[in-house]
Order: structure tokens, then C-alpha cells, then sequence
């Protein structure tokens, strides 16, 4: 091993959710090799994305050596089996997008091709029937998976959590059992290296100065060190993700039981998530201000939500898109900072994970940058970004609906080619495009394609092999299996009281 | 509403060499009520994806699926197993390593940051040393294929297998028969456009006319049903291998071992692959190489040198007309890669099986990944020749960017990215630059001491020692296992 250098000193600017995991991810695996200071000003609100999250967080929180009842106990966290998808392809349509998946290949064809056979000739259940996590989850019912391999290891599960206390949380591990040191303060100044541009220094309000060798921007849509500072340009995704805006708030349970699922629901001008969590249900309506005005979407989510209101909807701002570099010079942009893509399907801490991951992985050890590693980062971020992208297309463009502009609008709008492909590869045959790299596979793809309507014209030819009464028969033996496995699993609340405490005393 | 597509009546695969006889198999169990015709083409020496005898990994699974089982391939092919590729002379004089196969081969578990952490089991960083039970067992000569439970001591085991070609084609060919799959030896004498780009119709010798829905080019490097279509160009690999031919030494004595060598000599790598029935050394020589040299380097007269172009078809996939292996793509077959390549692509053709009439939007699905593996086997090959002695020996080859990319990560930061439809685990291609002397930089992550590297060395001391335990010494397998 060769010697330590000197450890290199990371200021990570902001101290939201994508802030808080920056800081807490890199001391804990860089270790000697890093100094992280975190600089934030209790005046600057946080925008707490992410209630809703992807099974991925697991992996992360494990990493930080933390607890999972803690961190339940800590966020207000329940479990996550999928999303439920309400309205997308047609009013009154859904589906759910489990984690998980559809039945199993046979004779190296993929279930959903059998399953599209059996729907052809009327003897097929719902899709969603034959994924455990689909039925768990529309059964209210949680256990995690095991991992031998049979029915119960076909699924895997996330948290739906109150993003404003996850940060915290973090907050209180790191700067406790991390070393990481917190600054409060504004930034009024970012000074420069006047030869290399570089990011040299953070002047505080206080007049106090913040020197290091590389700047984790965290500072949300501000963007205040890639985007001002650097002038990073901005990728407008605009065009195929009209929505800028959110109108959040909270509600009151109206049941005792929480869903292990959280809710999409079209909207005549964008989309309405409902998250449970232990305490309260998140609400938000995700809109595009093009088709409808502030005032009436906040008047349109207060109607919609069904519990008591818990406060007033708090309007956010935003723009799809991504800054064409994440990483430039020494400021690597985490979070908002970097880019944003709405949360329809989670994605945006799995997003800032995915970030700081690749940000250790190609960390300059000893704060000398190699531009090979800035332009390695970038890819592999751009490649991330630019997937869930697409997969986020899908569910505008993949209606029927024509009962408002906004949805005239997605419905008719020319999506990217390297979507366009993916669903002319569908419609024409039932296949999905395969990569092996990035977020969301072939069973979320059937997913949103069956789910909102996109059938494929024809399916593979071995489906007419067995008989399909045979056909009918396995897949009957397999629904069986799941009803079975199903009863036999807790409720989800149940589940998150019994053996270790991971609900949160009542507020 | 989705419809079933028709299945295809009849399909046509030109060449009945192994890789003929393999793809008929795995079509006819696919379409059992498809009829599959192999026509009988003269064998091409330079068709390495099926002439040299052994493969990766991936084949045994294949098999597996395609029932054909490693018991037998032992029995009656003359099957032997692979552990290890032992390099020698890459990083220099005297330099050498061992390269394993499987997931398991990065003993210092670096691979579960990202594993756990969502970049998933592709961006990884290798640990060094390159330590694996296959390297353990190899140099202790002891072996037994795992049980498949998956706690037993040999569970993470991986390996390839090396076969007697003609052993294997005939056992194919058994197979192929009992499935009803049907041999025409008639010669082909001209093709019957479809007006789309594809064959209507094969003209044989003895006046006939085949007709299928779906034409399978497993004919070598003429490529004799590709080669005729319009669409048809050939991406010539030349500025990135020098090799212009394969030496082949005549068979040596049988030798059975669980590792084989690769040695670098002035004209390339020499490659021994030992066999139940005869040690065979192989050399892919540049042109223009003399004689003296190659004898020189192969360490004995040739019994043959085929002469060979690297490089690929643009698109393996025309009209109906799909090819496979030397047909569609030329390359070193070093380690079993030209072979690994060919049976990707037969499960690539089985994964997008057609109906009776081709999607043009499956065919480019094919065509992009058919590419993606073609690209990726030639880095594989291509790597070995930026070892330290090989590049200094040729010094301008170019490289693709995604090799670049790997090489320079690799030495830097000991980090092997993740491409798409690659024949390797990161793990093994982290373990193949060590072995062959590419020097390897250190991560963040080893930098930091994140992974416990001790406790990680006595845990892997455990595991070697019961792997010794559970295997016994090959030859004592072996003799069972054929008696």
C-alpha cells in the first residue's frame, strides 16, 4: 500500500438531504483520506425530496453502519413494495410497478410473453397478479424477501420516510460518529483560483472563510457553485417533462393501516403522489405551469387529499433537466445541483446516491484531479440521468387520455430516439431493449408498457408451444403460490411493530 | 391485441462443424416443430470459434440449458477442466499471474461497496492479490466439479472446459440426430435472393432448391449465406491486432492439467492448452513473420498456419440471414474467446428468437448487441497485447475507448468500469491485467483501508483450506469420473 497522502479537504456546500448523505458517505468510506466540513444556513429551507425512495437507500444506510429500526424509528419510515400508478394510461387504469417481478421465464421465453398470450385468449388475471410485490403490496401486507432464491426472494423493497428528518438524522451521525465538521453560516462569496478557476474558498456572511481542495455542491436548485459560480450550462428536458412545479402538503391518516406502496395519480395537468408515512400522509401535486396556475393547483391537491389538512401547500419550483457537467474543475454537483427529474418513480436519492458512489469510487486521492476521472464521473452520472429520463417519458407519453391540454400535449409529443426505439422494439415484438448498467429493467419497462396501455402487436412465437390450457395451468399454480405466500405475511403495520421497534412514538 | 407470431416452419443452418451442429440443437429444442436443416460445408481452419477446443464459462451453461451435459462431454469429448490461464513474460522477464474465473475471484470483497451501494456488481474496484480457490486449486492439482449446493466448500468455483473437437461435434451430432434435426450434404451452389435483402431460397449441386424462413450462418470465415447479401461489410480489425495468422503446432503428449499457459514470445502470445489427448501450443504470428521466428516462438516446426483478418461484420444479422461466430467476426481465439463469442451469440439468437418473418426493430436489437459482445471479446484479446511487453513490441495498435478507458482506470485507480455485454466479469478482467503484468493502481477505497484486507486473507485461508479438503487430486477424479 503506498503512503497515505495528506487528506484531502471536502467542503460539501448545503445541508439538505443530498448534503447530509455527501458528508456522512464520504468520511465514512474515505476515512484518512478526507476532511469533510459541511457548511449551512438554518435560514435556507430544504427542499426534502424524496420521501418515496428505491431499494438502493438500504444498501446505503447499511453502509453507514446504521441501524434499520433506528433509522425507521428516526424518519418515520414504512415500507415500500412499489409504486401505484392511477390514471396514467386512461382514467380509471391501474397498475403497479413493483419491485419485483413477473412470474418466471420457461423455455428461455419471458413470462410476460406467456401472459400476453393467455390475455389474448381471456384466461389471464391481472399482470400485476403474478408479482408478489404487487400482491403484498395491494394486500397491505409486508415481510422482507429472503434471498434463497424461491417465490419470496422475486421482490425487494425501499422506504417511503419523511425526507425532512432523514437529513437530520444524518446530520447527527455524521458530525457525531464521522468527524464531520458542520458550519452554520451563508455563503456571500465564492472565491476562485484566477488561473485555474478552480474553487479556492467560501466567504460566510460572518466574514468567516471556508478554504478546500474540492466543493460538493449541495445547494439545490441554486446550484450556487457549479451553476453561478462555474456557469455549468443546463440541459433543458422540458420539452418532454413539462412539469415545473409542486404544491405540497401534508395530511392526517384517515386509516389506521398504512399502504407498503406509494400512489401516483394523473392529474388533468401533471401527476399527485401520496406517501404514507407513520405520522401523516405526504400529498403533492406536480404540475406543469404551462396548463394550470399555482393558486388552482394548490386549491385542486387541498380538495384531493382525503385526511386533515396539516398545513398550507407550500409551492416548489423546478425545471427538468441536468447541467451537461456534474463534475467541472474541483465542484462536483450532488442533488438538485446537478440536475432534476421529477418524482414519479423515486429517483431522486437514489440519484445522489448513485453520485456519491461514483464520486468514491474515482475520489482524488491526495486532491489532485485527473480529468480522466472528471470525465469517467460524468459519463457513468449523464449515462444514470439519462435513463431514468427516458423511463420517466414513458409514463407522460404512453395515454390514451385526451381530457386536457397537458395530456394532449405528452401524448403527442416527439419523444427522445433512444425512447422511440425502445418502444418500437415493444410494440413490434414484446422485447426490451437490455442494458445491464443503470436504473430500471425489463420488468419495470413491461410494468409501464402493460400498465398504460402500450401492447405490443405480437408476441414471441414459442408461446404457441404448450397448450394453452397448460400455459393457464402454471400460471394458476403460481397465483396460488402467491395468494398463499400473501395471507401468510404480516400487515404492514403489524410488521413494523412487532419484534424490533421501528415505529416512532406518537408525535 | 398481441398476437403469437407464426413459428418458423424451417430453418437452414449452413455449416455442420461444432458450431453448425450446436445452434441446430438449441433451435430444434427451442421450435420442436420446426424443421432445422444443417448443410454439410467443407470445415474452414480458420473457423477458431468452433476449430479450437474450448470456450469460457458461459459455454457450460449453455450446455446445461441445451442438455447437454459436462458428464458426458468428460466421458466422450475428452473434456477437461480449466481453472486457470497461468501468463507468463507480459509485465517483462520472469513476471507471472494466473487469471481465474467467477465472481468470487476478488478475495478482498472490495465489490461489496458497490454492490450494496446501487452502482451494482459492475463498477467495482479488483482487489489485489489476485486471489481465487481456482488459482489454490490449480496449483495443487486438485479438483472436482461443484455439487451445485450452495454452501459446499467448491461452490464458487468456476471454470471453463477443453474438449476434443471431433469427439465434441460427434457427440453433438448424436444429440442433433435423436432430436430429428436433418443433415443435407448436397454443396450450395448459389443463393435465391428475397427481394428484401435476405434468401429465398438456397440452389444445391443436385438441383434442388431449398427454402426456409430463417437462414443460420455458422459457415466460417466465408461466411458463405452472409457474404452473398447485398448489406454485407466487413469492418476490417487490422489497425488493432497485428496478428495475420494462427500457428498450430502439432499435437504434443497428452497432459492433464487444470491450468493453461500463455507465454509471451517476440512474435506474440503462445498459447498452451492442454488436452486428455495432446498438448496443443498456439501462435498468432504478424505477417511477414519468418519461419525461423515462428518455429522459434512456437517452440516447434507448425503443423499449420492459417492465415486469418481480424475484424467484424458490421451487422450479423441481414435480411433473414443471421450469422454466428468466424462467420461474423475474426479474432485470436486465446483463452476460448472466439468460441465464448459464437455461443453468446447463439443465445442472443435464442433470446430473440423470430417468428417466421424477421422484425426489422429485433434484428437491430440483435445487430446492436451481436456488436456490443464482438467489440467486447476483441478488447478482451486486445488487452493482453497492452501488457508491458507487447507494447513495447507493437507499440501502435490502436486501442477501442472503451479499452482506453479500462486501461487507464485500471492502472490508475485499479478499476475496471462496466461495459455492456462484455464476456467478462469485472472481477475476471481485473484478474486477467494482473496476471499478464498490466500494473495496477489503488482505489479510494484500498487507499482508505475500507474492507478489512486481513480479516478478508484469513477468511479466504478458510475457504482454500476446505476447498483442498473437498477436492480430490484431478487425475484420481478423472479416472472416476471416466471409469
Amino acid at each position: 500500500m503506498s503512503e497515505r497522502p495528506a487528506p484531502t479537504r471536502v467542503v460539501v456546500l448545503g445541508g439538505g438531504t443530498a448534503g447530509w448523505m455527501s458528508a456522512a458517505g464520504l468520511a465514512k468510506l474515505l476515512g484518512p483520506l478526507v476532511t469533510v466540513t459541511l457548511v449551512e444556513s438554518e435560514d435556507i429551507g430544504i427542499v426534502g425530496v424524496g420521501e418515496a425512495t428505491l431499494p438502493h437507500i438500504r444498501g446505503f444506510v447499511e453502509r453507514l453502519g446504521i441501524d434499520e429500526a433506528e433509522f425507521m424509528r428516526a424518519t418515520h419510515a414504512t415500507y415500500k413494495l412499489g409504486i401505484d400508478f392511477r390514471d396514467f394510461g386512461r382514467i380509471g387504469d391501474s397498475y403497479v410497478h413493483p419491485f419485483g417481478t413477473f412470474g418466471e421465464e420457461a423455455a428461455g421465453v419471458p413470462f410476460h410473453h406467456y401472459w400476453l398470450e393467455l390475455q389474448r385468449r381471456g384466461m389471464a388475471e391481472d399482470l400485476g397478479h403474478y408479482s408478489l410485490a404487487v400482491s403484498a403490496a395491494l394486500a397491505s401486507k409486508f415481510r422482507p424477501p429472503t434471498a434463497d432464491g424461491s417465490l419470496t426472494s422475486t421482490y425487494g423493497y425501499a422506504y417511503q420516510f419523511d425526507a425532512t428528518l432523514f437529513g437530520p438524522f444524518l446530520r447527527e451521525h455524521a458530525t457525531k460518529n464521522r468527524g464531520v465538521e458542520r458550519i452554520e453560516g451563508k455563503v456571500v462569496e465564492v472565491r476562485q483560483d484566477p488561473e485555474s478557476g478552480d474553487v479556492t474558498t467560501l466567504v460566510l456572511e460572518s466574514g468567516r472563510e471556508i478554504a478546500g481542495d474540492l466543493f460538493v455542491d449541495c445547494s439545490g436548485f441554486r446550484s450556487l457553485l457549479l451553476g453561478s459560480t462555474l456557469g455549468e450550462r443546463w440541459e433543458d428536458w422540458s420539452p418532454w417533462l413539462p412539469c415545473d412545479r409542486a404544491a405540497a402538503l401534508p395530511c392526517a391518516h384517515i386509516s389506521e393501516d398504512f399502504a407498503p406502496v406509494t400512489s401516483a395519480i394523473a392529474m388533468p395537468a401533471g401527476w399527485r403522489w401520496r406517501i404514507p408515512l407513520q405520522h401523516r400522509m405526504g400529498n403533492g401535486y406536480v404540475f406543469s405551469s404551462q396548463f394550470i396556475s399555482e393558486d388552482e393547483a394548490c386549491a385542486v391537491i387541498s380538495d384531493a387529499v382525503d385526511g386533515e389538512l396539516l398545513a398550507e401547500p407550500r409551492v416548489l419550483r423546478f425545471r427538468a433537466g441536468r447541467r451537461s457537467k456534474s463534475w467541472n474543475r474541483n465542484v462536483i454537483a450532488v442533488g438538485l445541483s446537478s440536475g432534476f427529474l421529477e418524482p414519479l418513480e423515486s429517483t431522486s436519492l437514489y440519484l445522489s446516491q448513485m453520485a456519491i458512489t461514483y464520486l468514491i469510487e474515482l475520489f482524488p486521492v491526495g486532491g489532485q484531479i485527473d480529468a480522466r476521472d472528471r470525465d469517467e464521473f460524468n459519463r457513468l452520472v449523464d449515462m444514470e440521468y439519462d435513463r431514468v429520463r427516458d423511463f420517466l417519458i414513458l409514463h407522460f407519453h404512453a395515454t390514451e387520455r385526451d381530457d386536457s391540454e397537458f395530456w394532449n400535449h405528452v401524448r403527442t409529443m416527439q419523444v427522445p430516439d433512444t425512447l422511440a426505439e425502445k418502444m418500437t422494439l415493444w410494440r413490434e415484438t414484446g422485447r426490451i431493449e437490455k442494458y445491464s448498467d443503470g436504473l430500471f429493467y425489463d420488468a419495470s419497462w413491461i410494468a409501464v408498457y402493460l400498465g398504460q396501455g402500450v401492447w405490443p402487436q405480437r408476441h414471441d412465437p414459442r408461446t404457441r408451444l404448450p397448450a394453452p390450457e397448460q400455459i393457464a395451468r402454471a400460471l394458476a399454480r403460481l397465483r396460488e403460490a402467491m395468494i398463499e405466500e400473501v395471507a401468510a405475511m404480516p400487515g404492514h403495520r403489524e410488521f413494523l411493530t412487532a419484534n424490533v421497534q421501528r415505529l416512532a412514538a406518537a408525535p | 391485441m398481441s398476437e403469437a407470431r407464426e413459428l418458423p416452419q424451417r430453418i437452414v443452418v449452413a455449416g455442420d462443424g461444432p458450431l453448425g451442429v450446436l445452434a441446430a440443437i438449441a433451435l430444434r429444442k427451442a421450435l420442436p416443430r420446426t424443421e432445422v436443416i444443417v448443410i454439410a460445408i467443407p470445415p474452414d481452419p480458420a473457423a477458431f470459434a468452433e476449430r479450437i477446443g474450448t470456450a469460457l464459462p458461459f459455454t457450460n451453461r449453455l450446455h446445461d440449458r441445451l442438455g447437454i451435459e459436462e458428464a458426458a462431454l468428460v466421458r466422450q469429448a475428452g473434456a477437461s477442466h480449466r481453472l486457470v490461464m497461468r501468463y507468463f513474460g507480459g509485465g517483462g522477464p520472469g513476471q507471472a499471474g494466473a487469471a481465474g474465473y467467477g465472481a468470487s475471484i476478488d478475495p478482498a470483497m472490495k465489490t461489496a461497496f458497490a454492490r450494496e451501494w446501487g452502482g451494482g456488481p459492475r463498477n467495482a474496484e479488483t482487489g489485489a492479490p489476485p486471489r481465487s480457490l481456482g488459482e489454490v486449486l490449480a496449483a495443487a492439482g486438485r479438483f472436482a466439479p461443484p455439487s451445485g449446493e450452495a454452501e459446499a466448500p467448491l461452490a464458487e468455483l468456476d471454470y471453463a472446459l477443453r474438449w476434443n473437437v471431433p469427439a465434441y461435434r460427434d457427440l453433438l451430432i448424436q444429440i442433433a440426430q435423436r432430436l430429428g434435426v436433418q443433415h443435407e450434404r448436397a454443396v450450395i451452389t448459389g443463393v435465391v435472393p428475397d427481394g428484401a435483402g435476405g434468401i429465398a431460397a438456397l440452389a444445391m449441386d443436385s438441383g434442388a432448391q431449398i427454402a426456409a424462413d430463417l437462414y443460420v450462418d455458422c459457415s466460417g470465415s466465408g461466411a458463405v449465406l452472409l457474404d452473398q447479401l447485398p448489406e454485407h461489410r466487413w469492418l476490417d480489425g487490422r489497425g488493432t491486432f497485428h496478428a495475420r495468422g494462427l500457428a498450430i503446432a502439432a499435437l504434443a503428449g497428452p497432459m492433464l492439467a487444470l491450468e493453461d499457459r500463455a507465454t509471451w514470445t517476440p512474435l506474440g502470445w503462445r498459447w498452451e492448452l492442454a488436452g486428455r489427448d495432446g498438448l496443443q501450443a498456439l501462435l498468432a504470428v504478424p505477417g511477414g513473420a519468418s519461419d525461423e521466428a515462428i518455429a522459434a516462438a512456437l517452440g516447434s516446426e507448425p503443423a499449420a498456419i492459417v492465415p486469418f483478418a481480424p475484424g467484424r461484420l458490421d451487422a450479423a444479422w441481414l435480411g433473414n440471414v443471421v450469422g454466428l461466430g468466424s462467420s461474423v467476426a475474426e479474432l485470436e481465439p486465446l483463452g476460448g474467446i472466439a468460441q465464448d463469442l459464437a455461443h453468446r451469440q447463439l443465445a442472443l439468437l435464442l433470446e430473440l428468437l423470430p417468428g417466421r418473418t424477421v422484425d426489422p426493430a429485433e434484428r437491430a436489437e440483435f445487430n446492436r448487441r451481436s456488436a456490443l459482445m464482438a467489440d467486447r471479446a476483441a478488447d478482451w484479446i486486445a488487452a493482453h497485447y497492452a501488457a508491458p511487453a507487447p507494447t513495447a513490441r507493437f507499440p501502435s495498435l490502436n486501442l477501442s475507448p472503451d479499452l482506453s478507458r479500462t486501461l487507464d482506470q485500471f492502472i490508475r485507480r485499479g478499476r475496471v468500469p462496466f461495459a455492456e455485454e462484455t464476456p467478462m466479469l469485472v472481477q475476471e478482467f481485473g484478474t486477467l491485467l494482473q496476471a499478464i503484468g498490466v500494473p495496477q493502481g489503488e482505489g479510494p477505497m484500498a487507499a482508505a483501508g475500507e474492507g478489512s484486507g486481513e480479516a478478508a486473507a484469513r477468511a479466504f485461508e478458510e475457504r482454500a483450506r476446505a476447498a483442498l479438503n473437498a477436492a480430490p487430486p484431478y487425475a484420481e477424479w478423472m479416472q472416476r469420473a471416466v471409469a
